[in-house]
């Protein structure tokens, strides 16, 4: 079946090399994300879940839920890039000869995702995660300017290197089941049948090896560092894509963790989750304190989250997995609504830094408001969805240790403030001046010295901006994808739909939670 | 003390200290044709040492003891150590005679005096050479100990003795991993002889010397003991050498036809050898001298390697 | 019928030899010289797998042999090599956190660590001495090359690291299992895909052409933290 798949993919995105104009290229794309929506959409409901199609295809409601995630979170970032890509073209940042690499890798990435997530076998779910990782290093790469360059490749030796070592974990699955069953398998459901059987040092290795793997594409720290330069130097809708790649990660340690949850090594296996976890919220969180930079703040809050969902599947109860599948989803539509709204404000700016933002209000007012809102939801507050999934995650942590409750609380609290330290002072500046102000009175020394010496170039060229505010026109469709995933997220913080709890509870029961 | 031993002590360091010289002047003359040029004799060295041997030694006003003793105390330092490599047949281990950390405190015996007679002189050259040669032993000496440690540990004896007892008469060596150490020997004896790339024995000059420089002060008699001190050492080390990778036609048997054929033999491998490291050395450029700690440690590595392949696997 | 023993004495040395391959694509400055490290480590390791071939009798062994044959020992490090022409820098200089003499001695430290921790892992399986140890071999060349990763910083050397991490996992898995072979394969051609992305954006990082420093100045604007 995954070959019959791959062959159709394949001449569709033989026939999209051939569109000349940017308007069908991104049609494309759109129509690539939201077939593979309606398709997973469809085999939710039409299907008998859990399907075995052919030798490899295997479908159930785990992947066919993260397959959604990823379809609607590319359908909307499709939609977005349009505007984006050709304010980035008009600029003159981007290359027109390069928009068809961009395209080739956004349909590219989508295909292998899909692949990847629907194979039965672990090393087609290896090769092809790999594949993921290089289709989203070229769209970092895209602008092929050095630091675009520079992110790409640290992404794709921190990515890859550590997927070796997930290879390792898979060598030693094979091994164990070779011995369990005289013949080596690497598929899921024949696995996940004789698991008792295995040795559980082998077993621990293994989920050790794997996790290394699988942990760097979800950018767990301290396999994160790519992260963070992926954000911030790509272009949003790059980091969009990256960003879903993450889901990947977890996607694989959900269900190798599913795996040896019945083994005498399970207990290992969540503390190594629960210590990674806690290791990336702090590290995220105090990175984010005092972060200047917007992308980057974004990109340690995903470290953050990811910690968090390492938690949720390292506490192992039933509530936990449940509220952390839910946090997969939420974090999926705030992420892109905060990463559309910072690449609106970049384009405006050319920059990501708070210094050099101002009077955001008057200029981008939607931009900013979907921001202040993105942030509101991201923090966990309640009327948004994220609250009750961090909530239930926290409250089934103290029955682990109390004082894991406390110390992510405590950093949950820290990630928050950050968030609102940067709003604050970046959107309450109404011109450039004021910061800069304020920077003069610390440096004192300087100060005495009089207003006109103290234009550095920098000072100057911002003071030239002041005089020529022009305001960066959003072009239309950029901003639908960021209103449409705000209004989703809210309306799952009202409302929690009953198909939705039973898909995640029939993921549940699927992964051998009783 | 048996018989087979004490002619042993009479043949083995007679031998040693007649044939040395001779592979000086080899390495020497494979050089020059590597070079194309002609050469020295190819009994150059034993000319040179005849006519040192004439000369008076000329001491610095400055100098002490340390300097008139050194060359006695090296040549009769590589003499002892003679007797802990079998060249021309293997006796029955007497003693403490062919103990590898013996031999190997016997070398740095000789490394020590040296430096201190470089020292001694009291000029700026001894003191550079020596401060540079003590350094760098420093980095080499835990790759010697390894290598020899792996060397005891694939012939399964402390004894140099028993070990070559151990090889003695196979065609080929008895182990693979005898190639590995063979080959950490190799760097051994390049570094210990002060051979390129390592140091250039065929240059005065400054920037360059380490092992020169210690000696450049010595003269006449001393300095012709020093020079066969070294040669001695040179030959020990390849006959170790020899002795792991090829030991065919070494004997084992007290039989004057027999230690004929394996001196005659030791001769003609030795000279086989020498002719390696001419060209091995013509090969080469001087490495920087900040470049050799590098060059140390990729030995060390090596050789650990092979002993942890040997003892684990 | 060669003798077994023998072969297996002849596996124990190419071992040492690929350490030393790792060992110098850890500390060499030369680049030319790092891909001829890299291209000998990979003739190394079919060369293993066609002894194990020889010993087993199993033909996947000997296809396995002439796959690495044909991508890592021809196919890869020519195209490397081109790139290292077309970049037209020779030496790799700069090393971040460790110096490779430090690096070195970590390696030992490496090896011993992942037969330490492989002897506890392996404890209950049937694997001979000289398979265990081919799996060791494998996973401490798969943490020499990531400390080459680490440590390097020309994007070219990154990649010959990442390469030489991915013989330590073939390595591994030659001597721990038997992995199907079209695995084999697909892991080929993704290491191939792999190396074509880096190396071409190798060109753009590594190179000293003049028209890349051009692209570099026009777009400062997504340099984030270090921009103001």
């Amino acid at each position: 079946m995954i070959r019959y798949y791959l062959l159709i993919m394949g001449i569709f995105l033989a026939f999209g090399l051939i569109p000349k104009s940017h308007r069908l290229m991104n049609a494309l794309a759109a129509g690539n994300g939201l077939l593979h929506l309606v398709v997973s959409w469809v085999a939710l409901f039409m299907l008998d879940l859990p399907v075995r199609l052919g030798e490899s295809l295997y479908m159930d409601h785990l992947n066919l839920y993260v397959e959604l995630i990823t379809a609607l979170g590319f359908t909307a970032a499709a939609f977005y890039a349009r505007g984006y890509t050709d304010s980035l073209m008009e600029e003159g940042e981007l290359d027109p000869k390069n928009l068809k690499t961009f395209y080739l890798a956004f349909n590219l990435l989508l295909i292998t995702a899909t692949v990847a997530l629907f194979s039965d076998n672990l090393a087609l779910l290896w090769i092809f995660a790999e594949l993921t990782t290089v289709c989203a290093a070229m769209l970092v790469a895209i602008l092929s300017a050095r630091e675009n360059i520079d992110a790409a490749l640290k992404y794709v030796f921190i990515v890859s290197g550590s997927m070796l070592f997930a290879f390792l974990g898979l060598i030693f699955l094979f091994t164990l089941s070779e011995q369990a069953l005289g013949e080596g398998t690497l598929n899921w459901t024949e696995l996940s049948v004789h698991v008792s059987e295995f040795s559980p040092a082998l077993l621990l290795a293994s989920f050790t090896s794997v996790f290394i793997g699988f942990g760097a594409k979800a950018g767990v720290a301290p396999f994160h560092t790519w992260l963070p330069d992926a954000y911030a130097r790509a272009p949003s809708v790059s980091a969009i894509l990256s960003g879903l790649m993450q889901n990947l990660g977890i996607y694989g340690i959900i269900r190798m963790y599913a795996l040896l949850r019945e083994s005498s090594a399970a207990p290992h296996a969540s503390s190594i989750l629960l210590a990674a976890g806690v290791f990336s919220i702090a590290l995220a969180s105090f990175s984010m304190f005092q972060q200047r930079n917007l992308k980057r703040l974004i990109a340690f809050s995903s470290v953050e989250h990811m910690g968090l969902l390492l938690i949720g599947i390292g506490i192992g109860t039933r509530l936990a997995l449940f509220w952390t599948l839910f946090y997969m989803l939420v974090h999926v539509l705030i992420k892109e609504t905060l990463l559309f709204s910072a690449g609106v404000l970049h384009r405006q700016y050319r920059s990501n830094m708070r210094e050099n933002m101002w009077n955001v209000f008057k200029l981008q007012p939607r931009a900013a408001w979907s921001l202040i809102l993105g942030s509101i939801a991201i923090v966990g507050m309640p009327p948004f969805p994220l609250f009750p999934a961090k909530f239930f995650i926290l409250l089934e942590s103290a029955a682990i240790s109390p004082y894991l409750t406390l110390a992510v609380l405590l950093m949950l609290i820290l990630a928050a403030a950050s968030f609102a330290n940067f709003l604050f002072k970046a959107f309450s500046k109404v011109t450039v001046e004021e910061e800069n102000e304020k920077d003069r009175h610390m440096a004192s020394a300087h100060v005495e010295t009089g207003r006109a010496e103290l234009k550095t170039p920098t000072g100057k060229a911002d003071y030239d901006e002041i005089r020529l505010p022009n305001q960066y026109i959003v072009r239309s469709g950029m901003r639908v994808p960021a209103v449409f995933m705000l209004a989703l997220a809210l309306s799952l913080g009202i409302y929690f739909p009953d198909s939705l709890r039973d898909l995640l509870d029939a993921i549940i029961l699927e992964l051998g939670y009783v | 003390m048996n018989t087979s031993f004490l002619l042993f002590a009479l043949l083995n360091p007679l031998f040693a200290l007649l044939a040395a010289p001779l592979y000086m002047s080899l390495i020497r003359k494979v050089k020059a044709y590597a070079q194309g040029r002609k050469g020295p004799r190819l009994f150059q060295v034993y000319y040179d040492l005849k006519k040192l041997m004439k000369k008076e030694a000329v001491y610095s006003p400055t100098s002490s003891w340390v300097m008139r003793f050194t060359p006695y105390l090296n040549l009769s330092t590589l003499l002892v150590c003679s007797l802990f490599v079998p060249l021309v047949f293997v006796p029955e281990p007497a003693g403490g005679l062919g103990n590898i950390i013996v031999f190997l405190y016997l070398l740095a015996l000789e490394r020590f005096f040296t430096a201190l007679g470089g020292l001694d002189a009291g000029s700026a050259f001894g003191g550079m050479g020596s401060s540079r040669s003590m350094s760098l032993a420093a980095v080499i000496e835990p790759t010697m100990v390894i290598s020899f440690a792996a060397l005891a540990f694939v012939l399964k004896s402390l004894n140099l003795h028993q070990m070559f007892a151990l090889t003695a008469g196979k065609i080929l060596p008895i182990s693979p991993t005898l190639v590995l150490v063979s080959i950490s020997l190799f760097i051994i004896l390049i570094v210990e002889t002060g051979r390129l790339p390592v140091d250039n024995p065929a240059t005065h000059l400054e920037l360059t010397m380490i092992n020169e420089a210690m000696i450049l002060e010595q003269a006449g008699k001393n300095l012709a003991l020093l020079e066969l001190a070294h040669a001695l050492k040179q030959f020990l080390l390849m006959g170790i050498l020899i002795n792991t990778i090829l030991p065919v036609g070494l004997s084992t048997e007290i039989d004057a036809g027999k230690i004929a054929v394996s001196a005659f033999l030791f001769l003609l491998k030795a000279g086989l050898l020498a002719i390696i490291i001419g060209l091995f050395e013509s090969a080469f450029a001087k490495m920087r001298l900040f470049r050799l700690p590098a060059f140390y440690v990729m030995a060390f590595f090596f050789s650990a390697t092979t002993i942890l392949i040997e003892v684990f696997a | 019928m060669i003798d077994p023993l023998f072969l297996e004495g002849i596996i124990k040395i190419l071992f040492v030899f690929v350490l030393i391959s790792a060992g110098l694509i850890i500390s060499t400055r030369n680049l030319s010289s790092i891909l001829t490290s890299y291209t000998i480590q990979s003739f190394l390791l079919a060369a293993v797998s066609f002894l194990l071939y020889l010993i087993d009798g199993k033909s996947q062994l000997l296809l396995l042999a002439g796959l690495t044959l044909g991508s890592k020992v021809i196919l890869i490090p020519y195209f490397i090599s081109r790139i290292e022409e077309k970049i037209r820098i020779g030496r790799d200089i700069h090393f971040t956190y460790l110096e490779p003499t430090t690096s070195l001695m970590l390696s030992i430290g490496l090896i011993i660590l992942s037969y330490s921790s492989l002897s506890k892992i392996f404890e209950g399986l049937p694997l001979s001495k000289l398979f265990f140890f081919g799996a060791v071999i494998g996973l401490s060349l798969t943490l020499m090359g990531m400390l080459v990763v680490f440590s390097r910083k020309r994007v070219i050397t990154k990649a010959l690291g990442y390469l030489s991490m991915e013989n330590g996992v073939l390595m591994f898995g030659l001597f721990v299992t038997e992995l199907p072979f079209i695995i084999e394969v697909l892991i080929v051609i993704d290491l191939i895909i792999l190396v074509i992305l880096t190396t071409i954006l190798a060109v753009g990082m590594d190179s000293s052409i003049e028209e890349y420093r051009e692209k570099v100045r026009k777009l400062q604007i997504w340099t984030g933290g270090e921009f103001r």
